[in-house]
């Protein structure tokens, strides 16, 4: 009587054998991987605005320091959107019969607020608090990046939780005087270790590393 | 898909086919592989178009209000999140809350958000406008007035405190001189007002001040539980019993009642008597303090000899202690018993140090019946063309003998204001929709007068009106708004009806008030009149010559749940435990161990109580310490209303209340129904659902008491229930995550003080975004409340020793529920919290089988998912809210925890102070039974009470360390006084089920 299988059913069952380990090991890791793709997290995803709002021009040509509209930055854990008024303050002046504005004057005079897309989301379990972040000396680029090169919006960090966590686990690198909390492209004169590690200590930054301190 | 809860309520959920099973499964496992390849949806940030001054996106705001229950305020302050209110607590510089706040006005928020609430204005069946009823009821331009004067005009009211109120009921009487105005309180007392009527020769009402008392009897009376001062009276009474050292003192109180009571379960003597016995108790006490009488000697001979030797000694006890004692009967007790009680004060020099007398704050007090019934046989001679019910359920809370709905279709024109469509709106040709007292202005007198001013927090919902606004339209009045009416009457110079004129100071005078949340210096005047003996014994005889019929005797009382049914849509209250019963949606007939064995019935049993050609159905709840020979039923459930499902559980005791007896029915008889007699759909109806289903301690010392003696005697009795336990891991914190930690956070429940009343629980539901899961969900064990105070029972179970104990997250160090997580899921931070990730946690539910303690609990149904947006609105935006497979459990409000570290950080990194973070339960603790604070700070309370000789770890031998700790629970007994339970008390042979 013949053999079932031929000879070459043993190797054969050996690469099936290897191939389903690889594949168990493979599919986490790709998955694992591809959740920290940009696609997945959102980095540089354009979004488009209601009013194509440019940051780079107020920041750079006009000079206006990002606590102006963002003005609960320093005491609240929303950094806050401007209300249509902030925006009237001047555009009531200057620019007031662009066509592009015309969501804004609707939105002051109709006293609707403008929709604004949301560009840097964090989920519903996450609580970022923004003052605290800026009391200890992390500056706005530390997460926003280079706002004043950005005609449009984008999240240009990953967001993720281990992003978070490299810096809270070790947060000296990122500090910067709170004076120079704001400013952009800012970079330390002279000696930048011993300058942070003064910061630290002067601030007493001493980041959580606790579930609850985001996790609530 | 359809949601899985809509009403969170009675759907149970696991009734399915295997068809249907299959199809879900199906769904899933769609749903699942599809959910990864889906974007996070955008969201939008919607930013203000113009600013609203205080408010900053992110920050909370606290307004001071009042809530207005049974006519009397008790002050408040509301926190608000960008504009809408989203959590109650109690206003510490308002007399009736002094920061505390109870389970009404705390739940009282979710009815805010309720999306089944009435809408604007509706006549018949047709909207209407509020032009509508002013162009019909209010002054027109060149229209006649009412022929007869309004001799057939008339209100029905709640009772009521507000200044504002009396002022338009006197225009009222201006435009409409005939208009009479009758009052329906279903809850209120009578037997005060006859009592102090004839006893003290005015309508007085007692006013008890328990912080100096050192010796307490209260009658019938659950001064610290219920009522409309109870936060206070637990607040002061609390403070007299806490013993830190054995050389303190703590007062003594003595309690006889019928149906035990959370201040029952404070007594250090307790005495059961049936409803008709609590004034002869009195009139015992009377006698033995030398008030020579023969109804006083025949009302003593009428008692149980355990019963007259309590008041022997609690009258000598009481004498030994003048001027340092409070004599308190309860609101629902006869005439007799509060004419007695008042004397009792007198002879025993009280009057003026710990109980003094005032006006009442109640300028309409209203009665449970006799108004209403008075109002029936108006109407009935068709003497009433127009009737306006501003606010109750008149239909709902009527006593059994007036067919009030019936009578309501046989007048013309009535008008209804009524929060949601209920038993009464639905008979009236108008219905408008009540007002929320978060969106209302308005202001009521607190017990002791203090007149205190309702504030809106936002603007009506659904376009609601409030009463004064209702009356103002019969007024009148020009303007209608509350808020001008209001600014009028106290600023524009009116007179309040207290000699107190409104010429105040304007505008800083009234932003102060509102800030306040009260008006100062409009407390009512004492006075100490002279309590007449004689008027109390012809009372007396006059009770004693009633005869009594036989069979059981009916107490009724308003439901410490849902109060007189106006809360029976709310599911926060529907779903809290009952103190006593924990029983959850729905009432029950109690009845005492001896009682129910006679009658042959058990736990459960579906019996019926007849009286007077009355009956009612309902399952029969065995409750040790009941008096034998009556049996106590909760009016508020069994609502018919179709459109609040939440309120329908149970039966209506209204059914069995008439208007003679509104509180004590005699007379009555159950009867065991026989298997056929209920449909199998009754049946699950009325099934208990209890959260508790064992009393028995076992013997294990989970809950441990001591007498003051056995502590002066033994103050090292809870010491091998503390401190180190040989280990084979050692336990040293870890150094580096110390550092990190300034404050290791903790929390002592002191037991002597705790009343089991139930403020933490709903405190903690609100806080911490708790969903509710419904009766099915509570039989089968399911219910969320981080905090579940667990009663035990030892003793004879005729006369057992309740104690009431609050379990929550133990927070221990060495946590068993960290070790089994194969996620890390739940961990432990530097400042000592048992963190709990709900976006870790896969659902293994390990943890619970670990705990010791029992107190995580695990979401088996997505239980936040069905509601709608509006209802949404109530949920903390600081809290996540968990989704269905993850486990939960107190954080010891984490949230509030790291906001003050924040806060505490941006301010300079100033130290936290101690009382800066509160947890939710702590903060609504009338009794200040709970205590938090950091262990670092050796000054903070918590530290101090970690050297208290009664502290103790429950489960101490398992070594878990935990940060939460108790204090022992003392009693303060007469050493003269026999115990029924000796020395190692036997367990009390009861358990449900």
């Amino acid at each position: 009587m013949s053999a079932i299988f031929p000879p070459w059913s043993t190797a054969a069952f050996r690469w099936v054998l290897v191939l389903v380990a690889a594949l168990l090991l493979a599919v986490p890791i790709a998955l694992m991987g591809w959740v920290r793709t940009p696609y997945v997290t959102g980095e540089l995803v354009p979004i488009e605005q209601p009013v194509p709002f440019d940051h780079r021009h107020h920041v750079v040509d006009d000079g206006i320091d990002c606590r102006y509209c963002h003005l609960t930055v320093e005491r609240s854990p929303t950094a806050g959107l401007p209300s249509t008024e902030v925006c009237m303050g001047c555009h009531s002046q200057i620019w007031n019969d662009s066509p592009l504005l015309e969501p804004v004057r609707q939105s002051f005079f109709e006293s609707r607020p403008i929709a604004w897309q949301r560009v840097h989301r964090l989920p519903d379990f996450v609580f970022f608090n923004h003052a605290i972040h800026v009391a200890k000396g992390i500056g706005c680029e530390s997460c926003h990046g280079r706002v004043d090169r950005m005609p449009r919006i984008l999240q240009v960090v990953p967001l993720t939780m281990g992003w978070c966590l490299e810096c809270h686990r070790d947060p000296v690198s990122h500090l910067r005087p709170r004076e120079a909390i704001t400013a952009m492209g800012w970079r330390p004169e002279s000696d930048a270790a011993a300058l942070r590690a003064v910061l630290a200590k002067r601030y007493q930054v001493s980041p959580s590393t606790d579930c609850s301190s985001c996790h609530r | 898909m359809t949601p899985e809860f809509p009403d969170g309520a009675d759907l149970p959920p696991d009734e399915l086919s295997r068809r249907e099973l299959g199809e879900l499964l199906g769904a899933a496992g769609a749903a699942l592989s599809l959910a990864g390849c889906i974007h996070s949806p955008t969201e939008t940030i919607l930013p203000y178009a113009h600013h609203p001054g205080p408010i900053t996106p992110g920050l909370p705001l606290f307004y001071a209000t009042s809530m207005v229950l049974d006519g009397y305020a008790t002050g408040l302050l509301v926190r608000s999140r960008e504009g809408r209110p989203i959590k109650i607590e109690g206003n510490p510089e308002h007399p009736a809350s002094l920061g505390a706040a109870g389970v009404f006005e705390q739940a009282s928020i979710l009815e805010l958000y309720d999306s089944r609430r009435m809408r604007g204005l509706r006549r018949r069946d047709q909207p209407a406008g509020w032009n509508d009823l002013r162009r019909r009821f209010g002054v027109r331009e060149g229209a006649p007035e009412r022929a007869d004067r309004g001799a057939g005009l008339a209100f029905l009211l709640e009772p009521t405190s507000s200044p504002l109120r009396r002022r338009l009921l006197e225009r009222i009487a201006l435009r409409f001189p005939e208009s009479s105005v009758y009052a329906h309180a279903p809850t209120a007392g009578y037997g005060s007002r006859v009592a102090a009527r004839a006893a003290l020769g005015a309508a007085l009402v007692p006013q008890h001040d328990f912080r100096d008392a050192l010796r307490v009897l209260a009658v019938g009376s659950d001064f610290t539980a219920s009522g409309p001062f109870h936060l206070r009276h637990a607040r002061h009474f609390a403070s007299t019993r806490r013993v830190s050292t054995p050389r303190d003192t703590m007062s003594r109180l003595y309690a006889v009642e019928s149906v035990p009571t959370p201040t029952g379960s404070l007594a250090d003597e307790r005495l059961r008597a049936r409803p008709s016995e609590l004034a002869l108790v009195l009139a015992a006490v009377a006698h033995e303090l030398g008030a020579g009488s023969e109804a006083l000697e025949a009302a003593a001979d009428r008692l149980s000899p355990r019963q007259r030797e309590l008041a022997a000694v609690a009258a000598r006890d009481l004498d030994r202690h003048r001027g340092r004692g409070v004599v308190i009967a309860g609101e629902a007790l006869d005439p007799a018993a509060h004419a007695l009680a008042a004397w009792l004060n007198q002879r025993l020099d009280n009057v003026g140090s710990t109980v003094w007398y005032t006006e009442p704050a109640l300028h309409l007090e209203g009665s449970p019946a006799q108004d209403l019934a008075r109002l029936a046989r108006e109407i009935d001679a068709g003497a009433v063309d127009t009737l306006v019910i501003a606010g109750g359920n008149p239909v709902y809370t009527a006593p059994s003998d007036v067919p009030f709905g019936e009578l309501l279709e046989r007048v013309e024109e009535t008008i209804c204001l009524a929060p949601y469509e209920n038993e009464t709106s639905t008979r009236c040709r108008w219905a408008i929709a009540a007002a929320h007292y978060l969106e209302s202005w308005g202001d009521a007198r607190a017990y002791d007068g203090t007149v205190s001013l309702v504030q809106p927090l936002i603007a009506p919902l659904c376009g609601g009106r409030t009463a004064d606004e209702l009356l103002a339209v019969f007024a009148g009045e020009e303007s209608h708004d509350a808020h001008a009416m209001l600014r009028d009457l106290w600023l524009g110079g009116g007179d309040d009806g207290a000699g107190t004129r409104g010429e105040r100071g304007g505008d800083r005078f009234w932003e102060r008030a509102l800030q306040a949340g009260l008006i100062e210096g409009t407390t009512l005047t004492r006075s100490a009149p002279v309590a007449s003996l004689d008027a109390a014994v012809r009372l007396l005889e006059e009770r004693l010559r009633e005869r009594e019929p036989p069979g059981l005797e009916i107490a009724l009382r308003s439901d410490p749940t849902v109060h007189d049914g106006s809360f029976a849509g709310n599911r926060w209250l529907q779903e809290l435990p009952d103190p006593v019963t924990k029983l959850t949606w729905g009432n029950a007939v109690l009845l005492s161990p001896r009682t129910a064995s006679e009658l042959a019935v058990g736990n459960g049993s579906m019996v019926e109580v007849e009286t007077a050609g009355r009956a009612v159905r309902g399952p029969v709840f065995v409750l040790p310490g009941h008096a034998d020979g009556a049996l106590t039923l909760h009016l508020g459930h069994g609502r018919v209303a179709p459109f609040e499902p939440a309120a329908a559980f149970g039966f209506d005791a209204y059914a069995l209340r008439p208007t003679a007896a509104p509180w004590v029915v005699p007379g009555a008889t159950l009867r065991a129904l026989a298997a056929g007699e209920m449909s199998a759909r009754e049946r699950r109806h009325h099934a208990l659902a209890s959260t508790q289903q064992h009393w028995r301690l076992e013997g294990r010392d989970l809950v441990l008491r001591q007498t003051l003696e056995e502590l002066r005697a033994r103050p090292d009795l809870a010491a091998a229930h503390r401190g180190p336990l040989p280990s084979f891991y050692g336990w040293e914190p870890d150094p580096s995550a110390a550092a990190h930690a300034r404050d290791q956070w903790a929390m002592t429940i002191d037991l002597s003080v705790c009343t089991g009343c139930n403020a933490c629980v709903i405190a903690c539901q609100a806080e911490n975004n708790i969903q509710v899961v419904g009766k099915e969900g509570v039989r089968k064990g399911r219910e969320m409340h981080w905090i579940r105070i667990d009663r035990y029972l030892t003793g004879p179970p005729e006369e057992p020793v309740a104690v009431h104990q609050p379990m929550l997250c133990q927070h221990c160090e060495r946590a068993p529920c960290e070790y089994v997580c194969p996620v890390f899921a739940t961990t432990h931070s530097a400042d000592g919290l048992n963190e709990m990730t709900y976006n870790r946690c896969v659902g293994t539910r390990f943890c619970s089988n670990n705990c010791p303690y029992k107190v995580r609990r695990f979401n088996w149904f997505d239980y936040s998912h069905g509601h709608d947006d509006t209802a949404a609105l109530v949920w903390n935006p600081e809290v996540t809210v968990r989704e269905r497979g993850v486990m939960e459990k107190c954080t010891y409000c984490v949230q509030r925890i790291r906001g003050a570290q924040i806060q505490a950080r941006l301010e300079g990194d100033r130290p936290i102070a101690d009382g800066e973070v509160v947890p939710a339960c702590a903060q609504a603790c009338p009794s200040r039974a709970i205590v938090f604070g950091s262990l670092t700070d050796p000054a903070s309370e918590v530290s101090r009470s970690r050297q208290n000789p009664r502290l103790y770890s429950v489960l101490h031998e398992l070594g878990t360390e935990p940060r939460t700790r108790y204090l022992v629970r003392l009693t303060h007994p007469h050493p003269e006084l026999a115990r029924p339970d000796a020395r190692r008390p036997a367990d009390a042979e009861s358990t449900p089920r």
